[in-house]
Order: structure tokens, then sequence, then C-alpha cells
């Protein structure tokens, strides 16, 4: 056995187990629910059990169920919001780590500790800020006393409890780009910010012409994973606010903040149709496949290369 | 490094593998799998089970599983899916029961089913073992009401709480209570709204078991007057209660408001007894029927909330047969279900009593066979969840008024019966 011949089979040999592992428990699953969309699979043991093939029943279902569409609406809305919001905060707060103020190693920690925390304790523990401490600061000062009116509470109209998961999943999240965003802008070249102060550039021209564009790598990076991180949320959801509070949509009333997620989750396990809450995830899949790879691909072509 | 990482990697994984592989259990005496769906009788349940283990041979585990979000519903099929279904557990009602009717055991010829009136039934025959006892109605502070002159025996009927909901409402700082009634409408508090308060429209006025209006709105025909005056209820309610536990509040905030005497009323079941007695409230409390109609109605709504069936599949049936039966019938099961677990027995024969306040006012109102069926459960999860959620809350916010209140609930059953 000559040299290559023996690297490439130690290759494939030390790549077995990840392989083995990938495919037994992504791609096979992927295409086992891709064939249970289509059927009336349910899991549990009904009186006229058997797997059917039921065609496009499931989907049917899913486009004709208005909650489904109010959650594609709420959801990419919130996916907007959450990309800017997130990506604002991160940018700014690894701009502010990464100047020379004291103590910028402790603030670094800091601000990536929440990303440490469980969505869902997080969600909890937000909703406790919200629905409590809120008002009770309300409550003690005068100035603030329009917190502790009940209809002014963020978590009691749909649109405000949207922005209120936008905060906590910027809370929970901006720190995790910010490190991304510090790792980029600590790789420009010092000497480019040097020449550029030489020529008279001010800190904003030298933020636009020099950081922003060598950072653009970077903001490939995080643009998709702020996406696809709120396009998929769901723990924080969950706990901080189950989908409430309720609104009208096609004059039928839905849930206001239930994310694509937790529609699928709801319909798979509190409605009870598994096969149809699948379907559901394969729409969900096929949308959030196509609005990635466009990112990517938008992103792509702001790239520079030295 | 990279190649000393690459190969701790692999050696992890296959450790892992190895692991997972070898992890079966030890076969030793007969193994017996249970799960539940109440968390918070885990630990009184466990040690129970060991003790009734120890004694019959028997390794039993229990697996609680509750909460939101599904509970113990998705753990089955996951465990389904997986071939590996425990040999009890449990279900809640006719929904869960159409989910599982393949595998779930008739147990009609077992010694406890002469001693309960509350098992689960299906078309005469009996497949479900009541954990326990449970009620609901309007909660209510004795103190308060002796306070403002308010006798419970009035509080019968929608003008009865009408007049008293009115009356506390005006005396709000003697009293030092916030709101009237801690009710809550948020849409994690929709078993509150979708499913207890719903009940009232179904069952509220009728003989135990009686299926009538239940049948009338599965066909989409809906009863205008009844509905209507349901519908006031649900209006009286709304309006008295705290606005900020209504429309944002959790299960904690709701009867907190309730236990550290802030409400008089509380919209809830005898459940809350452990929680109430954590808040060390020392008030007099007990259950007043609802108001959902003019006429008086003179009970509370008790039932099993869930029912542990035997899966036919188990191949230790006949331990599973006796675990439940050792659970109702001998004075080491009834100490575990009355005193461990604080739940009301579902069977005759036990003279124990629940220690909590508004358990023990729900076996005073069962004793004198003031009872109202639970008829939500014939309606599905996605029905309740999905559909009449987002309706009581829309009202419960302000965004729609009665009128719109009446006319989406109607469609809603109309809808349904498609």
């Amino acid at each position: 056995m000559n040299i290559k011949k023996e690297n490439s089979l130690v290759f494939w040999l030390f790549l077995a187990p990840v392989l083995v592992a990938f495919f037994v428990v992504i791609v096979v699953p992927f295409f086992m629910g891709v064939f249970y969309s289509f059927t009336n699979w349910s899991s549990s043991a009904k009186a006229d059990g058997g797997l059917r093939l039921i065609g496009l029943q499931n989907y049917i279902a899913s486009f004709k169920d208005p909650a489904f569409a109010h959650s594609f609406g709420v959801t990419i809305a919130y996916t907007i919001l959450n990309m800017i919001v997130i990506n604002f905060a991160a940018f700014s707060l690894a701009l502010l780590v990464t100047s020379k103020i004291r103590l910028r190693k402790v603030y670094r920690v800091g601000f990536f500790v929440p990303n440490l925390i469980g969505g869902l304790i997080l969600g909890y523990v937000w909703q406790f800020l919200f629905n409590n401490a809120i008002p009770f600061l309300g409550n003690t000062i005068p100035m603030f006393a329009a917190l502790a009116r009940p209809e002014n509470l963020m978590l009691g109209k749909a649109n405000s409890a949207v922005i209120a998961l936008v905060i906590v999943g910027t809370w929970q999240y901006a720190g995790y780009i910010m490190m991304i965003y510090i790792a980029a802008i600590e790789n420009v070249p010092v000497e480019l910010h040097e020449a550029a102060m030489i020529d008279g550039a001010t800190p904003l021209q030298r933020l636009r012409s020099i950081t922003l564009p060598m950072a653009a790598q970077a903001f490939t990076v995080t643009m998709f994973l702020t996406l696809v991180q709120s396009f998929k949320q769901f723990d924080v959801n969950v706990s901080l606010t189950s989908g409430g509070p309720s609104t009208m949509f096609l004059d039928t009333p839905v849930l206001g903040t239930e994310l694509l997620a937790l529609n699928i989750y709801n319909t798979a396990f509190l409605s009870n149709k598994l096969s149809e809450g699948q379907a559901r995830a394969v729409v969900f899949f096929l949308v959030l496949a196509v609005i990635a790879l466009v990112q990517v691909a938008v992103n792509k072509k702001k790239e520079l290369e030295l | 490094m990279k190649k000393s990482l690459l190969v701790l990697m692999v050696v992890m994984m296959a450790a892992t593998l190895f692991v997972t592989g070898c992890a079966k259990a030890p076969a030793g005496p007969t193994a017996l799998t249970l799960a539940q769906n109440k968390p918070e009788i885990d630990s009184a349940l466990k040690a129970y089970a060991a003790l009734w283990g120890s004694a019959n041979n028997v390794d039993v585990t229990v697996k609680s599983v509750g909460g939101t979000s599904g509970g113990l519903g998705p753990q089955l099929k996951a465990d389904f899916a997986a071939g590996d279904m425990p040999d009890i557990f449990a279900i809640d009602g006719l929904e869960a029961y159409k989910e599982w009717e393949n595998l779930i055991l008739e147990v009609s010829g077992e010694p406890w089913v002469s001693k309960t009136s509350v098992a689960f039934k299906y078309n005469g025959k009996v497949y479900g073992f009541p954990v326990a006892v449970e009620g609901w109605g309007m909660a209510y502070n004795a103190d308060m009401l002796a306070k403002a002159g308010i006798d419970p025996a009035s509080l019968v009927n929608y003008d009865g709480y009408k007049a008293a909901f009115g009356k506390l409402d005006g005396m709000k700082k003697e009293l030092g209570i916030d709101s009237v009634v801690s009710m809550a409408a948020a849409i994690e508090m929709g078993w509150v709204t979708a499913h207890h308060n719903f009940n009232s429209l179904l069952a509220n006025g009728l003989p135990y078991g009686d299926l009538s209006v239940v049948n009338d709105l599965l066909a989409g025909k809906v009863d205008a007057k009844r509905l209507a005056e349901y519908a006031d209820w649900v209006e009286l309610l709304f309006k008295y209660a705290d606005k900020a536990i209504l429309t944002t509040g959790n299960y904690d905030s709701q009867v907190g408001a309730f236990a550290t005497g802030k409400a008089v009323f509380l919209h809830q079941g005898n459940w809350t007894d452990p929680n109430i007695k954590g808040a060390n409230a020392t008030f007099k409390m007990a259950f007043a029927p609802h108001g959902s109609m003019k006429q008086a109605t003179d009970g509370i709504f008790v039932a099993a909330p869930s029912f542990y069936v035997i899966n036919k599949d188990s191949k230790n049936i006949a331990a599973a047969k006796k675990f439940l039966t050792d659970l109702a019938t001998t004075p080491e099961g009834a100490k575990y279900m009355v005193q461990d677990a604080g739940m009301i027995p579902a069977y005759s024969g036990i003279s124990l009593q629940p220690d909590g306040q508004l358990s023990k006012s729900v076996q005073a109102w069962s004793a004198a066979g003031k009872v109202y069926s639970w008829s939500q459960y014939y309606f599905t999860g996605d029905f309740r969840d999905k559909i009449l959620t987002p309706i009581y809350n829309q009202f419960a916010t302000g965004k729609i008024n009665k009128a719109k209140f009446i006319d989406l609930m109607t469609k809603a059953f109309i809808e349904n019966k498609k």
C-alpha cells in the first residue's frame, strides 16, 4: 500500500464516526420527515391506525390555516427587526470593547455572558422583568407612573410583545455576534488606519472606509447567523410569550407572537397533528434555505480580498 | 495539534457510542415503567413506587412529565416512535384515549372498579384508573366575604355574583384588595379560560354526565340563550379582575393575588392548596359554584383529571394491574394518595382526608352530591387551545366586545363541525 492510499484510508476511517453520526441523526431523519409529511402519521395507536399516503393534504391544510400565514408574517417581521437590532448592537459593542476604554476585557466577558444562559430560563426571567419589575418601577417612582398601567405592559399587546421578543433576543445574542466582530475589527491591518490618520481622516471616515469594508466577511457570517437564529427562535418564544397575546387576522383570532417554530410545535403536539406539523417544517426549511442562500450570495458580493 | 484534536474527537465519539450501547438497564426483577403528568406528586409517587417495588420484587420507574407546551403527550409520542412505551401511562380524557385506543387494555374486571364512580369508560367498558378527584369553582376568601356581609350561599347564579362583585368592588380600600377576582386569560393560561371556564358553558346546571349541550355544540348547534348568559358571566369575571394579571399574569401571579389577600375570589381548583399554603395564607376559604347562568346552579365541577391506563403490549401486565389495585385498595396506597401526594382519593373505603382547605371543600360538595361534570375534553385540544384561547384573550384585553365574543364563539362551533 502506498502512502497516498494509506493516507486516504486513514482520512476516511477517522471521518467515519462523524459521517455515520451525521447520516443517522441528520440525513435519514430529514428524508423520513419529508416522507411523513405526505402521510397521516401520528406516532400513536389510533383505532384507524396504519400509515397511509394522503398526498398534499397536510400542505393544503397548512396553507388554509390563518394562524400559519400569520406566523409567517410575524416571523419575517421579527427576523428583520432582530437582524438589524442585534447586528447594530453587536457592532457597537465590538467597537466599544476594541477601543482603548478601560476594563474592556471585563466588558467583553460581561456582554457575552447572557449567551450562556438557556433561552427558556432567559424567557422566564424577562417575563418577570416585563410583568413585575417594570410595573414595580412605575409604582415606586412617580415619574414613571405610566409604566405601571396594565395597558402599557410590553407583553400585553401583540405588537409590543414582538418588540419584547426582539429585546430579549438581542440581549441574549448580541454578545456572541460581538465576538465575531471583535475578531474582524482586530484583523484590520493597523497600517491602514495609520496611513489614513496621516492623511487626516476622521474616526468616522476611517470606520466607513476602512473598518466596515474590511469586516465585510464577518458581516456575511453574522448576518447568516442572526437570520437563522431569529427564524428558528423557539425557546424564548415559548417561555416569554407562549405565542400570546392574541390578535385578529383575517377576521379570526390567532396567537399574535407565535413564531413559525412554535407554530410547528403546537400543530404537532398541542393539536396532535404530527404529519401536518411535519409538512409545515418542510415548508419552513425550504423558505429558510432560500432566504439564507440569497443573503449569503448578496453579502459575498460585498466582501473584499486584500 | 489538529491531528491530536481529531484523534480526541474520534475517541470521544467512539466512547459515546459505546456507553449508549451499553446503557441498557440490567435485567433484575420485573421492570415496570409508569409515565404520568403531575410533576407535583413526582417525589411522593417515586417513594411509594420504591416501597411497593421492594415488597413485590418489581423495579418501578416513574417518569413525570408536565407543564406547559404539551406535557406528557409529546413524550409518549417520542417513546412510541422509539418502541419504548411505558407499561402504565396517564391520559386526561377522551381525546388522549382516542390517540392511544389500540394500545389501551380494558380493565373492567379489576377489583378497584367497583370502588370508584369516576373511572374512564368508553362504550360501557372501563379503561382508565382515576388518579384522584379534583374540583374547581370560585374559590373565595371567607373572612373577606364575612367582613363585607355577603353570604356565600347567595353565590349560585349570575345575579348573585353581580351584586357581590359590585359590593366588594366598592370596598376595595376597606378590604385592602387590588381587585375582586383573580382571573388569568393570557395565552399560557388558556387552560383556565378555554378549558375550565369553557366547561361552565358545557356542563353547568346539567345532571352529571349529561352531554346534551356538548353534543349540540359539536354538531354546530348553538343555544344562543345559554351562550349569551355565559358571555355575561365571562364579561363579569373579566370586568372585576386585575387587568395586569388578567392579560399578562401566569399561574403564580394569579394564585398569589388570592393567597396574599389581594383578591377575594380565585378562578382555580383545589390543586392550588399547596401553593396557597406555601404563601402562608391563614384565612378561611372554600368553593362557591360558578354563576354562568340566570338560573341557580348549586354545585361545582368535580371529576378525575387524569387516568392511568395499562399498555396492552406490555410484558408485565400482571404487575401493572397489581400496582394499580394496590394503590386503590391498600392502606399504604391510601396514605400515599391522601397524605403524601395531598390528593382527594377517587375510591371508597378510604377514611383519610387531605388537609388542604380547598380539597376539603371539594370533598364536601361531592359528599353532598352537588357536582357537575368536566365536559371540556369532548372538544379537541386543537379547538380549545388554538381557536378558543385567542377568543377569550381578545375579550380579556378589550379588543372585542361581548357581541363580537358571542359571534366568534358561535362561528368557532359552526366551523368546528366541518
